[in-house]
């Protein structure tokens, strides 16, 4: 009963968002995002960094296709945080719309499931929203995405451990049960196993769980060296908040996968938050030159200016899909899918993300850095060798 | 040792667990409503406590009983202005309009609060002390102690006052209340301000040891309808047990079976109650 009606709900709400057929001169890039929901909060960084994007990208003259100017239009659809309702967004997209090209929504369990659509209709996606290895194990020819390997996630953080003194020798992996986290918790026990640590305990948990008690006491009993911790911004909270109050402190480190980057979670923790290590496939840096934005320090603070919070590595990503078919487009000469799919595969390009070039699957390959919460601040930590000196060991609780 | 610890973690949460579904139970149990919008009433009530402690700097104990009152004023015109209209028409008609509120309030939540996480993080939030090689939570301890002693008022309100006689008086029989004067309009709409001011109780608690999102509620409707049927609807205190048992039974899942069963066994349990004892989910229904 309550499936329906949010059904129709939607349906309405579909209904009042269409933006009608595209005009002549434009190209219509059309998304599915999370504008509200339970993942809202981060779906927030693909909105506006697509929106800020095409916007610079039309400010500076649009997109060349041969002699012929084209204008970036965005169709952007709220998927409510449901992933059939995401699925069947873009099936409008692609087939009512008819809209030239796919940008993803955020999460991998929503690009899986959406790029089963792109490929289907044979209109490429890039998407910059969904790590997980499984949506390019399924030899797609029409995804392409801007997140590097969830498997790998860990890689830089245990390799830096490895070089810690004392270093951890025992570890506590703990995970969510949705595609992203199932494929970082997969990749990690082989990292964990190729380094040589222990993996004391490795705990599954349910997406949107709100209790790690059971889960803290286990650790906490094992009495581990360190925590590699996967799953989502509000269970990540929840989970250091619960740490704290069960008095559980691993003599190394914790580390967490999402959560630390972003503003928004350091502010909801305060002081807490200071010690935990985390990662980012994206720094801020003026080193990443950008054909539009200048380079990554300029997007950031064009972005910040305008939607008054920082970005972080979902946003550089989103920025990065849309200038992926601008520039492949340009490179192709045409609008015609199967020729602009042929040019995304072979691009190289700089951004303000990263040198964009997709693999073999389609799916980029970079370096996480490891970053640290030190005074409130995020601070990079670990890329092939220490950039800061990480606060190491993490003191107990009431000795901070 | 572990295994006291994990009982110990389940009894507190339990509390906690109790005490939202108090709120469901007791407007069940009277109005007949099974309320969809519970748990964004708990969400509601979090939001209050958060903003009187972030903004006016309230101690968040201090700011529950405030919240409350809030809370109930909120329920007492949800019920005097809308719910009235349709208390007594079909259940289908209040499971309706309350799953409309609920999906009002939890957007309406989005526009005002933004999708940001909030934490309520006093300076005790994660303080905690040991007892017999046990970590006890302050927190977590307090928020179980409020939730029985809320229950243990609500409790007296119900058996040792006219005003919990009359609303048991309505429950029972409409009519004869009537006839010896009360008003179930009014008394209605006081029976969902308790309920609302316990669900805003129950938000300020949870924040402080969980996070607050305008989307929390849903979950936190379906673990209150959950313990209210196990719990039944007759007694304040059983609902407590009832989240007690909850709260043992998924700490001593994500022990033996894995973190991932905790809902297949709350809800399987609901199942099995629904079996063993249906006479029980009638009455309650």
């Amino acid at each position: 009963m309550k499936t329906s009606l949010t059904l129709a709900l939607a349906g309405l709400m579909t209904a009042t968002a269409l933006t009608g057929a595209a005009m002549a001169d434009d190209i219509v890039l059309g998304a599915s995002v999370q504008l509200t929901g339970t993942n809202a909060n981060t779906g927030r960084y693909y909105r506006d960094a697509y929106q800020l994007t095409v916007d610079k990208i039309n400010a500076a003259g649009g997109v060349k296709v041969g002699d012929k100017t084209y204008t970036l239009k965005l169709n952007m659809l709220d998927n409510q945080s449901d992933v059939n309702l995401s699925v069947r967004q873009y099936v409008q997209l692609v087939s009512a719309d008819k809209v030239n090209f796919l940008l993803g929504p955020f999460a991998s369990n929503f690009a899986l499931s959406d790029s089963s659509v792109a490929e289907k209709y044979q209109i490429p996606m890039v998407q910059g929203g969904g790590a997980s290895t499984q949506i390019f194990s399924r030899g797609y020819k029409y995804v392409f995405g801007t997140l590097p390997p969830a498997d790998d996630y860990f890689a830089s953080t245990i390799e830096m451990m490895g070089k810690l003194t004392p270093a951890p020798k025992t570890v506590a992996l703990v995970s969510a049960d949705d595609s992203f986290d199932v494929s970082v918790a997969k990749g990690t026990r082989k990292h964990l196993t190729d380094a040589g640590l222990k993996v004391a305990v490795d705990e599954t948990y349910r997406e949107g769980a709100s209790d790690f008690s059971s889960i803290l006491t286990q650790v906490k009993a094992a009495n581990v060296d360190a925590i590699l911790w996967t799953g989502h911004e509000t269970e990540a909270l929840n989970f250091i908040r619960q740490m704290k109050g069960l008095n559980v402190n691993p003599a190394g480190l914790s580390a967490f996968t999402v959560g630390v980057p972003t503003a928004d979670f350091r502010k909801a923790l305060g002081a807490d938050a200071n010690y935990a290590f985390g990662m980012t496939s994206w720094l801020p840096d003026a080193s990443l030159k950008d054909r539009w934005f200048g380079d990554a320090a300029q997007f950031a603070a064009e972005y910040k200016a305008k939607f008054g919070y920082d970005p972080d590595y979902h946003a550089a990503s989103g920025a990065a899909d849309v200038e992926t078919f601008v520039e492949a487009i340009e490179k192709a000469g045409t609008l015609d899918p199967a020729k602009v799919r042929d040019a995304i595969a072979g691009i190289s390009f700089d951004s303000l993300y990263a040198k964009v070039k997709y693999g073999e699957n389609g799916q980029i390959v970079l370096p996480q850095v490891v970053v640290q919460i030190q005074d409130g601040n995020m601070v990079p930590v670990y890329s092939t060798d220490f950039m800061t000196k990480p606060m190491y060991p993490v003191p107990a609780w009431d000795k901070r | 040792m572990v295994l006291a610890q994990i009982l110990l973690n389940g009894i507190l949460l339990g509390g906690l667990y109790g005490l939202m579904a108090l709120g469901m139970a007791l407007v069940w149990g009277v109005l007949n409503i099974v309320n969809l919008s519970h748990g964004a009433l708990i969400m509601l009530g979090g939001y209050t406590v958060y903003y009187l402690f972030t903004l006016a700097g309230i101690d968040p104990f201090v700011a529950l009983p405030i919240a409350m009152v809030v809370m109930f004023a909120a329920g007492f015109a949800l019920q005097w202005g809308l719910l009235n209209l349709v208390v007594r028409s079909k259940m289908l008609n209040t499971l309706l309009i309350t799953f409309g509120l609920d999906v009002v309030l939890t957007f309406a939540a989005q526009l005002v609060f933004t999708a940001d996480f909030r934490t309520i993080n006093p300076s005790y939030a994660g303080a905690n002390f040991p007892v017999l090689g046990l970590t006890v939570p302050v927190v977590r301890l307090a928020a179980f102690c409020v939730a029985v002693a809320l229950a243990a008022g609500v409790w007296f309100l119900l058996n040792r006052m006219p005003l919990g006689r009359a609303i048991r008086a309505t429950a029972q029989n409409l009519t004869a209340a009537r006839l010896y004067g009360v008003n179930p309009r009014k008394l209605y709409a006081i029976t969902f301000g308790i309920g609302a001011a316990l669900a805003g109780a129950a938000g300020g608690l949870y924040g402080m040891i969980s996070n607050l999102t305008p989307y929390m509620g849903a979950s936190l409707t379906a673990k209150s309808f959950v313990i209210a049927i196990i719990g039944g609807l007759a007694n304040p205190f059983n609902v407590i047990l009832g989240g007690i048992f909850v709260g043992i039974a998924e700490s001593l899942t994500a022990l033996y079976i894995g973190p991932t069963y905790t809902d297949v066994i709350s809800f399987g349990l609901l199942v099995v109650v629904l079996v063993v004892r249906p006479k029980r989910a009638v009455r309650a229904a």
